[in-house]
């Protein structure tokens, strides 16, 4: 069993080391009506909501808690009062029930989800999410960071925008985020600072720019399309030069922003350059759910990863590139 | 516009000796001597007009930080003609091997070029350059002795303690990579030589380009949160 609650989402999940392996995928997300995500209020959706969530993961999958080998749960990175509902039912779980509690980082579960969906080994990954924008690569022994954003990660960019222009919330719908949807029939606009300095991308002084030509009178759907090129852009060029520098064969996107049709377009193309390969996940597993944290929780368990139920703090500044992996070469 | 435009076309019939992630490198003859001729390619996954504007952004700067360079005793190729709207810079080509292929013949003498390779790396730090990629690929053993040190594609202006030492950081690991033998010898020497020219201020590098190895990565967490504005 896989419990993550570092952000806006409460999902669990039951998996199993042979096929199908995905056994069941509850969740629920939480959408403000206004304004961005209140971390105190998330919280208390996600203890409304917990019970209900871990019953309809075993029912699904047709097992009774006792089946359950071990409880994996995400204790970071993330958001503190989100992350503590989901230590919680899991330390809970795992007293009661005697189960072995497997602790998760919640970043190199997005990494491990993608290589398990797409069957790619051994890959150069951009991860973008609300709360984090990275390329990482796997190198003795954890994966390293090649680069990452300076300031204000990529999704929390784009809901920023959204929101100070009015077109948000909700931010995504339909999987499409509002400043896709307002992107279209717009066109590129000069005067927006495209920021990649050697390895890292920053988003702040694009942010700025642009709500002032907002305000300035420009175009909407211009300003819309010409901050999603240049948000794109920027991070596929990192990613770009980390696999020019490490060498990998293989591309891989995850996180929230993964689901975006243009960025994984424009991936594409990037790997086509330079002879790589690249293969998209489904959009359902790009934002945060519980089976990355079971799949993760399963290889990590293998490995007799566990943790003492009093030492399961949570961690929220929980760098991915603090992680042993020591099952990267032999993941299912 | 289309004489440019054929001036291109010439250029890309010249040899290819290296297409890298940011530009294609190509020998040729300019004005009857040898020359280097680094063509910036539009990126083919960005818009056309964000394209364009970086390429002509970044020709530009790159020829500003090789003048800036070379005025402040930098040993780098000299410039001999810059286009930056079509990405074109054209420089003096520098002749010899470079330090790490001279490494595998002449390990001791390398030790020498080493300690070279930090005077000239500070004298960049001192003029206010990050140099971005300092690894002994970058840096050429001339025929007559001397040492260069080519590409500017990835600098930056920029003062900054973190920058300096994660160019200190990328020529160990170059070593270290490459020359893991003689690796210790020849970075102490290349510290020796960095600190001759700046002083107080190599040691303060010198120990973040040993925090930034501890931490296995190139860049520091600058943020204050992993969640950015919202944390």
């Amino acid at each position: 069993m896989g419990i993550e609650s570092t952000a806006h989402t409460f999902g669990v999940s039951i998996v199993s080391d042979k096929p199908p392996y995905i056994l069941s995928d509850a969740r629920r997300v939480y959408s403000p009506r206004e304004g961005g995500i209140l971390p105190r209020e998330v919280a208390a959706f996600f203890s409304r909501v917990a019970g209900e969530v871990v019953r309809e993961a075993l029912d699904t999958a047709g097992v009774r808690i006792g089946d359950v080998d071990a409880i994996a749960v995400a204790l970071g990175p993330g958001m503190g009062p989100q992350l503590r509902i989901g230590a919680t039912v899991a330390r809970a779980l795992s007293s009661y029930y005697s189960k072995p509690l497997v602790p998760v980082n919640h970043a190199v579960a997005h990494v491990e989800i993608a290589r398990f969906l797409t069957g790619l080994r051994d890959p150069i990954v951009l991860y973008v999410a609300g709360g984090n924008t990275a390329v990482v690569a796997y190198s003795e022994g954890r994966y390293r960071v090649f680069g990452e954003t300076l300031d204000m990660p990529l999704g929390n960019l784009l809901d920023t925008f959204a929101r100070e222009v009015g077109i948000a919330p909700p931010y995504v719908v339909g999987g499409m985020h509002a400043v896709d949807r307002c992107a279209e029939g717009g066109d590129f606009i000069e005067g927006l600072p495209y920021t990649v300095k050697g390895q890292d991308s920053s988003f702040s002084g694009l942010l700025t720019a642009a709500l002032k030509l907002v305000k300035s009178g420009a175009r909407l759907a211009d300003v819309c399309y010409t901050l999603r090129e240049i948000a794109y852009s920027s991070v596929v060029e990192v990613l770009e030069r980390g696999l020019a520098h490490t060498g990998k064969r293989e591309v891989l996107l995850t996180g929230g922003v993964a689901a975006s049709r243009v960025l994984n377009e424009k991936i594409e193309a990037m790997a086509r350059l330079h002879g790589a390969t690249f293969k998209p996940i489904p959009a359902r597993y790009a934002g945060d759910n519980g089976v990355m944290i079971a799949i993760t929780g399963l290889a990590a368990y293998k490995w007799g990863y566990t943790i003492e139920v009093s030492k399961a703090f949570i961690r929220q500044r929980w760098r991915i590139d603090q992680v042993d992996v020591p099952w990267y070469y032999e993941f299912p | 516009m289309s004489s440019m435009r054929a001036a291109i076309g010439w250029v890309q019939g010249l040899k290819l000796i290296k297409r890298g992630a940011e530009s294609e490198i190509r020998l040729g003859p300019f004005m009857g001597i040898p020359a280097v001729y680094k063509l910036r390619v539009p990126k083919p996954y960005m818009h056309p007009k964000l394209a364009s504007i970086l390429v002509a952004q970044r020709t530009r700067k790159e020829a500003k930080v090789i003048a800036h360079a070379l005025k402040h005793g930098v040993p780098a190729p000299s410039l001999l003609a810059v286009l930056p709207s079509v990405g074109l810079i054209v420089m003096e080509y520098v002749e010899g091997v470079t330090l790490r292929d001279y490494t595998f013949k002449d390990p001791e003498g390398a030790v020498g070029y080493s300690r070279l390779a930090g005077v000239i790396l500070g004298r960049l730090h001192l003029a206010g350059v990050a140099h971005g990629d300092p690894t002994t690929s970058n840096y050429i053993v001339t025929p007559g002795g001397g040492l260069k040190l080519i590409d500017y594609g990835l600098s930056e202006f920029t003062e900054d303690v973190e920058d300096r030492a994660v160019d200190l950081h990328l020529y160990r690991r170059a070593v270290e990579s490459t020359h893991a033998s003689i690796a210790a010898r020849m970075y102490e020497a290349f510290l020796e030589g960095y600190k001759e020219v700046m002083g107080e201020e190599a040691l303060k590098v010198a120990g973040r380009a040993e925090e930034i190895r501890l931490r296995g990565r190139y860049v520091e967490e600058r943020r204050r949160s992993v969640w950015g504005a919202l944390g």
